[in-house]
Formats: C-alpha cells, sequence, structure tokens
C-alpha cells in the first residue's frame, strides 16, 4: 500500500469536516469566496473517489476489503475507527463524489446564508463517507446518524413549503417527517447491531469478524430469523421500502435543488447500503428467510411507485415517486440474493444515484426560472430551455431503462437474478419499467414538447456552471451504460465475497 | 473468409458519425449531414465485398457462416458479448438498410434544407441506421434487445423532430409507448428463455431448442410462452393489429423519415426478428398459426383503411401496415423466404412511395389530402413515373419486384396454411391494388386543382434517389431466379431448410396477376368516372364506412383504456398513498402519541401522594405476579 492508499479514506471523511470548517471561519458577506471553497473542496472529493475507484484491485487474489485503516479507539468494547472498502462500497463512494461535486455546483444560486448550508452541506457529505467505508458497526452506525442530522436543518430552512389544491406540505412538516422516519430507522438498526454484538460473543464490531462468528454459528437461525426484519426494516425505511416510504417524496419535493440530490441520489441509498452490509453480510440466513418478504415489497415498491408518480401533478412529486420506485429494484436485487441479482442491485444504486440526481438538478433549474413545477401548467419548454430539456430528456431515458444508459444494465441485471428466483414477481417487476415509460413519457411529451405558452417565453436555458454539472452527471450515465465491465468487475469481487456466505 | 469480417465495420462507421455530428455537428460542413451520409455510403461500399465473400464462401446454411464476438459485459457466470453473425439472412438487411438509409440520407439534404436543427436531424440519421444494423446482425438477444430499443428511441426523436408542434408531441409519445408496450412482453420473453437456456446467444439457443443434448430439453411450455412474449415484441415494433395504432400517426416526421421507418428500420424489425428465430417458431407449429392469424388480420385491416383515407402519407402507412401482415402471415405460414424477399421487395419500393410523396409535397406546399391533388403528371414527371411504378410493384403487376415476391408469399401461404388463409390473402391484394389504383388516379391524373397549378418539380438530391429506387425496383424481382453457379436465386440464399428456386405455380401466378391487375383497373375506372359512383358505393355501405373512417375505433379505445383504467389507477394510487399511507397511518401513528401524550400529562401531576400511590400499586401488581406465578 502506497501513501495515497493508506490515508485515502480518513481523507474523505476528514475533508469535508475540514472544508465545513473553513467555510465556518469565512466571513459570511463573502458569498462568492463561500461558493469557490464549496466547489473547490467537492472537487477533491471527486478527485478522491476517483482515486479510491481507479486503485481498487479487482484481481481475483485481490484482499476484498482494501485500503484499510484503523484506529483504536475503546478496544475493551472492540470499537475501533476501521475503514475499508470492498467492491460495493467502491461505486457508492464515487457516486457520493460525484454527487457532492454536482450538487455544490448547482447550489452557486443558493444566498440566503449560503455559508451556514455549506456547512450543513459538508457535515452531510462526510457523514455518507463515512458509512460507506466505515467496517466497524460502531462508525457506520455513528457516520449514518451523522448524515441525517443535517438534513433536517438543510430542508427546514433552505427548503421551500408549498400548497396543492387539495393539501398542503410545509418545509417544516417534510423535514420533521423525515427526520422521525430515519431516527425511527436507526432505533430499529441500533437494536439489531448490539444484539448482533452481544450475541456473536467476539468482542468486535468489525463486520468480518461478526461475519466469522456469524459463520461459526455464533448467531444461530433463530436469532438471525428474529433481528433481521430489525434491520431490514430500519435501513429498508431509508431506501423507501414500502410502506415506510412517504418521508420520501415529501422530503425531496421540500428540500432545495442540491439536497434533493444528496438526498434521493446518496442518502437512500445508505439504506439500501446498510441492508447489505449488515443484513446479507452478518445474517445470511435471516436473509434467507425474509427475502421473499423483502421480494414482494419490492415488487409493491416499483409498481406502486410507478402509478403513484403516474398520478402526480407536480414535476418533484413525479421524481420523488420515481426514486421510489427505482429503488424497488434496489430492494428486489438485494432479496434474489443471487450473483447477477445483488449486483444489478448495486449497479442500479450508483445509477439510479446519478440519474436522480441529474433530474433533481435539472427540475430545481426549471422551478428556479419559473417558479412552477405544475404538469398542467408548464409546457412546450424545449423551445427556450433547450438543454435544460435534453438533460432531462437524458434522464428520463435512463429512468425507463433504454439501453446505452446505466439504468438499462443494471435493471436487466435485476430481472435476471429475479428470473431465477421469482419468475413472477420478476415479470411484474419488467411490467414496472414498461409502466415507468409511460410516465416519463407522458411528461415529456406534456412538459418539454407541444407549443409553448407566451408566459414561459422569458425563461433562460441552464447556466454554463449548471450545464457543466448536469454534463458531469451524463458522464457516467452513458459510460455504464455502454461499457459497464469497470463497475461489473469492482463490484464482482464484492458480491462474490458477499454470497460466499449463502 | 477474410472480408466477411468486415462487416461488423457497417454500423460502427455510423455510430462513429452520430457521437461526431451529435458534438461537433455545427463546426462540419453542412452541419455534419455530410459526415453522417458519408458513413453510410461507406457501410453501403462495404456490404459489396461481405455479400460476395458470403455468395463465394459456399453458403453452408447455419447460424454464423462468420461469427465474431467480443466480451461486452460479465458478471458471476454471466457473459454478454458484442458479437455479430454474418449469415445470408443478416447479409441481406444489411443490403437493404444501408441502400434505403442512404438514399434517403441524400434526399434529406433537399428536403431539409434550412431546418434550424439541420445537424441533429442528420446525427439522429446517423444512429438510427447504426441500431438497426447492429439489431440485424445481432449475435445475442440482448444485444438485439438494446438496438431494438434504440431503434425505437430514434424513430420516437424523428416523428417527434418538430416538437413545438402538439401533434408531432404526442404521435412520437404515441409511437414510444405503444412500441414499448411489445417491448415489455419481449425482455420478459428473452429473459424466460435465458432462464431456461442460460444462455443469449442465438444460435446457442436455437441449437438447444432444435437438437437439444441430453439434459438441455426446454419445455414446451416455456417454449410457447417465449416464443408469444417474444412475438408481442414483434407486434409492436412491426405495427401487427392491434399495436398499429403508432404508425400512421408517426407520419407527424418529416416524411423522409417515414421512408426510413417504413422501408429500412423500425417496422421492419419485428419481421426480422421472428425471421432470425425461425427454426424456435417452427419448433412451435401452434404460436405459428398465431402469427399467420395475426399477419392476416393485420394485412386486411391495413388494406381497408387505406381504402378511405384521403391524406396520401396515411394511405402509404397502412399500405405498410398491409405489407407487413403479409410477411407475417408468411411466417405463420413456414415460408422464411417469402416473407424476407416481400420485406426487401416492398421496402424498395415503399422508400420509394414514401420519398415520393415528400417530393410532392414539397411541390404542394406541405399539403397531403389527396382530394386537393390531381394532373401533377405533367407538372412533376419524375415523380409521377417513379411513384407509379412503386405503386404498380406493390400491387404485384410483372415484371416489378413485388410481383415476384407476392408469387413467392401466395406460394408459401397454400402450401403451409388453410386455403382460407389463401382466398382471403387473395382477396385482401385486390384490395390494395385497388387503393394503390386510387392513389395514383387521384394524384397525378384528371383536373389540375388550384393548389397543383403551382406545382413545380422536386430539385435533383430529390429526384435522383428516386429514380435509382424506382430502377431498383424494376429489377429487384429478377433476384429471384438462378442467376449464377454462385447465386440461385433468392431461394437459395435465404431459407429455412432447404434451398428452393423460384417456385413459379402457374395457377397462383396467373391468378395473382388477374386479380391484381382487375383491382387496379377497377379502382382507376371508379375514381376516372364522376364522383357520384363513388359517393354512392360510400352512402351504400355507410355504415362499413364510418367504422372504418374511425379507424374501427381503435384508438378510441386505447384512450379509453388510457383515461379510465391506466390514469384512473394511478390517480387513486397517489391518493391512497397521501391519504391513507401519510395522513392516516404515518400522521395517524404521529396523532396518536400526540393525543396519548395529553392524556398523560394529567397523571403528571406532581402530587407526591399519587405517585406513592402508583408505587404502591405497582409492587402489590408484583408482589401478586410472584405468588401465583402464572408464567
Amino acid at each position: 500500500m502506497n501513501y495515497f492508499e493508506r490515508h485515502i479514506l480518513e481523507t474523505l471523511i476528514y475533508l469535508p469536516m475540514l472544508a465545513a470548517l473553513v467555510i465556518m471561519l469565512l466571513p459570511r458577506q463573502r458569498q462568492d469566496l463561500v461558493r469557490q471553497t464549496a466547489v473547490l473542496s467537492s472537487a477533491l472529493l471527486l478527485l478522491g473517489s476517483l482515486y479510491v475507484f481507479f486503485a481498487f484491485d479487482h484481481s481475483a487474489g485481490a484482499a476484498p476489503f482494501q485500503m484499510e485503516r484503523a484506529y483504536p479507539w475503546m478496544e475493551q468494547l472492540g470499537i475501533s475507527v476501521r475503514l475499508a472498502v470492498d467492491g460495493i462500497a467502491v461505486p457508492m463512494v464515487l457516486l457520493t463524489g460525484i454527487v457532492a461535486f454536482t450538487g455544490s455546483i448547482i447550489s452557486w444560486r443558493i444566498d440566503k446564508e449560503n455559508k451556514n448550508f455549506f456547512v450543513l452541506f459538508f457535515l452531510l457529505v462526510a457523514g455518507v463517507y463515512g458509512t460507506f467505508v466505515s467496517v466497524d458497526l460502531f462508525f457506520f452506525f455513528f457516520f449514518y446518524e451523522l448524515a441525517v442530522v443535517p438534513m433536517y436543518l438543510l430542508i427546514s430552512v433552505w427548503g421551500s413549503s408549498s400548497t396543492f389544491p387539495t393539501f398542503q406540505r410545509s418545509k417544516e412538516y417534510s423535514a420533521m417527517k423525515l427526520t422521525l422516519y430515519l431516527v425511527a430507522g436507526s432505533v430499529l438498526v441500533w437494536v439489531g447491531i448490539i444484539a448482533i454484538y452481544i450475541t456473536a460473543g467476539a468482542g468486535s464490531f468489525d463486520i468480518r469478524v461478526l461475519q466469522e462468528a456469524a459463520r461459526s454459528g455464533a448467531l444461530d437461525g433463530n436469532f438471525q430469523r428474529v433481528i433481521f426484519p430489525l434491520i431490514m426494516i430500519g435501513f429498508g425505511a431509508l431506501a423507501g421500502l414500502w410502506p415506510f416510504h412517504t418521508w420520501s417524496p415529501d422530503g425531496h419535493v421540500a428540500a432545495p435543488t442540491a439536497v434533493s440530490m444528496l438526498h434521493a441520489g446518496v442518502l437512500m441509498k445508505l439504506g439500501a447500503f446498510g441492508i447489505i452490509r449488515v443484513g446479507l453480510t452478518i445474517l445470511p440466513s435471516g436473509a434467507e428467510d425474509w427475502a421473499l418478504v423483502l421480494f414482494i415489497l419490492a415488487t409493491v415498491n416499483v409498481l406502486y411507485g410507478a402509478f403513484s408518480a403516474m398520478g402526480q401533478q407536480d414535476l418533484k412529486y413525479v421524481i420523488g415517486y420515481s426514486s421510489v420506485s427505482h429503488m424497488g429494484y434496489v430492494l428486489m436485487g438485494i432479496a434474489t440474493l443471487e450473483h447477477l441479482g445483488v449486483a444489478g442491485a448495486t449497479l442500479q444504486m450508483f445509477s439510479h444515484g446519478v440519474m436522480t440526481a441529474l433530474f433533481f438538478a435539472v427540475v430545481g433549474a426549471i422551478y428556479d426560472r419559473a417558479h412552477v413545477r405544475d404538469i398542467g401548467v408548464l409546457n412546450g419548454l424545449a423551445k427556450r430551455m433547450r438543454w435544460t430539456s435534453v438533460f432531462f430528456v437524458i434522464a428520463g431515458l435512463t429512468s425507463l431503462g433504454l439501453p446505452g444508459t446505466s439504468g438499462f444494465i443494471a435493471e436487466v441485471l435485476v430481472f435476471m437474478g429475479a428470473f431465477r428466483t421469482e419468475p413472477i414477481l420478476a415479470v411484474l417487476g419488467v411490467i414496472g419499467a414498461g409502466v415507468t415509460a409511460v410516465y416519463i413519457l407522458r411528461l415529456i411529451a406534456k412538459v418539454f414538447f407541444g407549443p409553448m405558452d407566451k408566459q414561459w417565453e422569458h425563461l433562460p436555458d441552464l447556466t454554463k456552471k449548471e450545464g457543466f454539472a448536469a454534463a458531469v452527471l451524463v458522464v457516467p450515465i452513458l459510460f455504464v451504460g455502454v461499457y459497464p465491465q469497470p463497475f461489473l468487475r469492482i463490484i464482482d469481487s464484492g458480491v462474490a465475497l458477499l454470497l460466499s456466505g449463502f | 473468409m477474410l472480408t466477411m469480417e468486415w462487416a461488423w465495420l457497417i454500423p460502427v462507421y455510423s455510430f462513429s458519425a452520430f457521437g461526431i455530428v451529435a458534438l461537433f455537428g455545427k463546426y462540419l460542413p453542412m452541419k455534419g449531414a455530410v459526415v453522417s451520409i458519408l458513413a453510410i455510403l461507406a457501410g453501403f461500399i462495404t456490404f459489396w465485398p461481405v455479400l460476395f465473400d458470403l455468395l463465394g464462401s459456399g453458403l453452408p446454411h447455419d447460424f454464423g457462416s462468420y461469427h465474431f464476438v467480443r466480451e461486452w459485459f460479465s458478471t458471476g457466470n454471466l457473459d454478454v458479448s458484442w458479437g455479430i453473425i454474418v449469415d445470408p439472412l443478416s447479409v441481406s438487411m444489411l443490403g437493404l438498410v444501408t441502400l434505403v438509409a442512404l438514399g434517403v440520407q441524400i434526399y434529406s439534404l433537399g428536403y431539409m434544407r434550412g431546418d434550424p436543427r439541420f445537424g441533429w436531424y442528420f446525427a439522429v440519421h446517423a444512429l438510427f441506421a447504426a441500431s438497426m444494423l447492429t439489431l440485424v446482425i445481432a449475435d445475442n438477444l440482448l444485444l438485439l434487445y438494446a438496438v431494438w430499443e434504440l431503434v425505437g428511441l430514434c424513430s420516437y426523436l424523428l416523428i417527434g423532430f418538430w416538437y413545438e408542434r402538439r401533434s408531432a408531441a404526442e404521435a412520437a409519445k404515441k409511437a414510444f409507448i405503444t412500441t414499448r408496450i411489445g417491448d415489455v412482453g419481449l425482455l420478459i420473453g428473452i429473459l424466460l428463455l435465458f432462464m431456461n437456456t442460460g444462455t443469449f446467444d442465438i444460435s446457442e439457443t436455437i441449437r438447444m431448442v432444435t437438437d437439444p443434448l441430453p439434459g438441455e430439453a426446454i419445455s414446451n411450455t416455456v417454449l410457447v410462452a417465449s416464443a408469444l412474449l417474444i412475438f408481442l415484441g414483434a407486434m409492436g415494433k412491426s405495427a401487427q393489429f392491434p399495436l398499429h395504432v403508432w404508425l400512421p400517426d408517426a407520419m407527424e416526421g418529416p416524411t423522409p423519415v417515414s421512408a426510413l421507418i417504413h422501408a429500412a428500420t423500425m417496422v421492419i424489425a419485428g419481421v426480422f426478428l421472428i425471421g432470425r428465430l425461425f427454426p424456435l417458431y417452427e419448433a412451435v407449429p401452434n404460436v405459428q398459426i398465431v402469427i399467420a392469424i395475426i399477419g392476416l388480420t393485420t394485412a386486411m385491416v391495413g388494406a381497408s383503411l387505406a381504402l378511405v383515407t384521403t391524406d396520401l402519407k396515411r394511405i402509404l402507412a397502412y399500405s405498410t401496415i398491409s405489407h407487413l401482415g403479409f410477411m407475417m402471415l408468411a411466417l405463420g405460414a413456414g415460408g422464411l423466404t417469402a416473407a424476407i424477399f416481400h420485406l426487401i421487395a416492398h421496402g424498395v419500393a415503399k422508400a420509394l412511395l414514401f420519398l415520393g410523396a415528400g417530393s410532392i409535397m414539397h411541390a404542394m406546399k406541405d399539403e397531403t389530402d389527396i382530394r386537393k391533388m390531381g394532373g401533377l403528371l405533367q407538372k412533376m414527371p419524375i415523380t409521377a413515373v417513379t411513384f407509379i411504378i412503386g405503386a404498380l410493384a406493390l400491387a404485384g403487376i410483372p415484371p416489378l419486384s413485388g410481383f415476384f415476391s407476392k408469387d413467392e408469399l401466395l406460394v408459401a401461404v397454400s402450401d403451409g396454411l388453410n386455403p382460407i388463409f389463401l382466398i382471403l390473402l387473395l382477396v385482401t391484394s385486390v384490395i390494395s391494388a385497388l387503393y394503390m389504383a386510387r392513389a395514383v388516379r387521384l394524384v397525378f391524373f384528371g383536373q389540375q386543382t388550384e393548389e397543383s397549378r403551382h406545382a413545380h418539380e422536386s430539385p435533383i438530391q430529390m429526384t435522383g434517389p428516386l429514380v435509382v429506387f424506382a430502377a431498383i425496383t424494376l429489377v429487384l424481382g429478377f433476384t429471384a431466379l438462378d442467376l449464377s453457379d454462385n447465386f440461385g436465386g433468392f431461394g437459395a440464399f435465404v431459407y429455412d431448410h432447404a434451398p428452393h428456386p423460384f417456385e413459379f405455380n402457374p395457377l397462383l401466378a396467373f391468378g395473382g396477376i388477374v386479380l391484381a391487375a382487375g383491382g387496379f383497373l377497377v379502382g382507376w375506372l371508379l375514381y376516372a368516372g364522376p364522383p357520384a359512383t363513388v359517393e354512392s358505393l360510400r352512402t351504400r355501405f355507410a355504415g362499413i364506412h364510418r367504422l372504418l373512417e374511425h379507424k374501427l375505433y381503435i384508438d378510441e379505445g386505447y384512450q379509453w383504456a388510457i383515461d379510465n383504467v391506466a390514469l384512473r389507477t394511478a390517480r387513486f394510487i397517489a391518493l391512497f398513498d397521501r391519504r391513507v399511507i401519510n395522513d392516516g397511518a404515518v400522521n395517524g401513528s404521529g396523532n396518536a402519541v400526540y393525543q396519548a401524550g395529553l392524556k398523560l400529562r394529567y397523571h403528571v401531576t406532581g402530587k407526591l401522594y399519587n405517585y406513592g400511590a402508583g408505587m404502591v400499586l405497582g409492587a402489590m401488581v408484583i408482589v401478586i405476579l410472584l405468588w401465583v406465578q402464572p408464567f
């Protein structure tokens, strides 16, 4: 291991913290300086994430967990800050880098207390990185909580309340609901983690030690059967698992653009990642017992989310519910407990993260300019907002799983895995992709195509910065769509290790 | 075996052209159109050495006369490749696609001149051609599905090219969604096959079906199901009844796009797919009957709708639907050669007709109503003559290409199916001749109208391709015949079990000619005569006429289903989510806790004796429990 490999993971955690600290010290009037600092820091984070991606050794004989770094903390209890990445965490690290970078560019527009905004933004990012790279369950949980807290403030201060013909959603309501859900979920998770720690009796929070303990029989079948649902529902709530999903569309709608991007793009992935990291790794037999339940719920997610999205009038709600639907594919892939399915789920996490960030970036840009998000009112935007439309269409095509985009490879892998395990539910999943096509294409035809009302003629297109951010998001979508092999090679090593326990 | 390998280059040229034109088009001469055209020209040139190499190789008819594989992606025990098959079927299609795409692109130089999105138009054309070319040589079903969807995307983009028009936006959406419904079936079918064979490779799959090793046998149920589901995909793309509704609306795109969609890309993909998987379908005869029935229905519906439409492009569109029905019918009858030969003959003729229609519209200020045309023969002689050649070919008049392909078709149907199919096919072919005669008569002959008086012949970029396609239509039919040592006729090139020469069944051929010529003549006389004759027919069959004018109410039916089933379900679920899950369950549980708090706070009195009483009560309960020990 060279110097970089030894230090890169901790850097990814303390660099955003450092950025938050530096921004905190900047004078609040110097808004541009704050923006520049933020973009520069997030650019460094993206570089660091890219480094992790390329430095990860996916060759056959390589260690499954790499770039390991450990600092003892409370050794009596077996708690240390232990950082390492496997093939499943690496794409997530890259995803976080991409979304944080583009999100901070998109946040250039924010002028209300942008200093405080970016401080919280980077704390959130630090928490997300920490969760993805921690292999010590204690710190895994710690960082997970760290990511949740700034979310509340970001939404309730910088968010927007909405009034709809039949109901209202204040940003405080949405922020509170989101926080309550995630905290309730973490309570379940925490109970599960403590139970695992005590029962395994290995005196360590290290995932690999716990996995070993589980394999040697310390965690028996009954125990796993009881604990797995805690993990599944606790993390599942964060991943938008039906019926614990309603925080997610409301949260997306209320959140400012960059927070929606991080929230739907990365935060929901933490939930799915948690199910894999804790549930599948440590509780394989529990996962087998509950796989069918998860599979059914995931199928509900897919179809219910898609139909809900079709029934919405608000652009952000459509995207919010489409996230619920797409996270269904992630959960479905996980529930297959089969190589192709889990690999597909991991790729779908990455793909959906990038795609939905692009969606929210574009929708945010439209809302900033038109001050409405009502599908019934917006029309013909392609005429004036050309690039906005191009990027929305690309995101839309990705979400309906068009070949050539990352969505296709990810979904088709999930389907293959699903067909091998539960063919009937898999068929419903494929039908869900068809429903997605219907609502996305209807939306595009309505909002972007057709004749344009006079009132939209003054709307400017994306700024150069926004266009750049969107283009950065398009690159991985097309890359994975055309040549997914570099991603799959890395994911493979992680999934192989994971499923060796089954 | 050297030049055959070049086949993979053919789509690659156009894929590269797409990238170049889409990204740098505005810096290139003619906004990049030239790059796109050169790419497809290179493809067309490359096609010839591939063809001759294949002909010279002695033609072992099996999948993969040349089989080229490179890894695309792999995970777990799955390996998916970029692979191509070079066999007579794929090479025939390569020729058709490159030829038509080339002609259409050159023609578009004239037709699309001055359009603000000129460069983008050619970029999408390049992608369209590239996807279709990949589709016809793909060696595995996943790659085939991928480019199949890209073909759908390109037609979406081109049909909706003038997206500021509401109608274009709607037509594009309709095309994508309708074909996507079929594609859901296709993907399920492919995955179902994959689940049972463990491979996406087409030749391997077919080998497992036709010649399974011990332990490889696939159950008949699975085969039938996947064959039907894959056919559903083909129905969507190839506009088979009742998924044909998108094709007439696809007229909203620029006319050269229609030529491309109807002749060489998109709609023929479905027919090709069934042709590609033909051995699989032969293993399930019941599915073949289904295909034949759907094909015949489509042919009859398309032909009858063409008879009452007054929009020139829609007449051609319904004619395409009808001919696609013929091709499916032939496939259902087991006539692979007939279907593919008709596909090629129809492709060239239909490209010719659409480009001719575009030339007419160009001259008539985008008018498409044939009642407003008339006497265009004098005004635009080249367009008129070439159009008439195309129309006669599709009507099946010898010695044009359509005569030969229709003869093959009749033989295949009479050999493979119940005579009732043959009779209905002959009836339909009379209607085909009739509507073609009607269109030709009304557009090119008779009195000049106000609008047609100012018409003028189109520029050379447009008439050039017309002349070339007309010439090909004249000679293409003779490729059915035994021409040389290497090429024993189309039937000895693309075939299923055994090569067979052109079958000339005098009775069928003669009958076909008489019926076609008769139909054409009747149509001609009917519309040459006073309008009253047609009018009286229309009033006599008012009911049928209304039914046809409303396109059998199929569109209305779909609209009803979308509004009342899909959208209503969606709104219900959206409302359910808000009212029941969110307001009921989520807020409800929140409220319950809150209310409980409100109630409970009255017990927090701060008075010591209340707490003391509580403690005593609790202690008593514990003591009693310990004493009784119920657990």
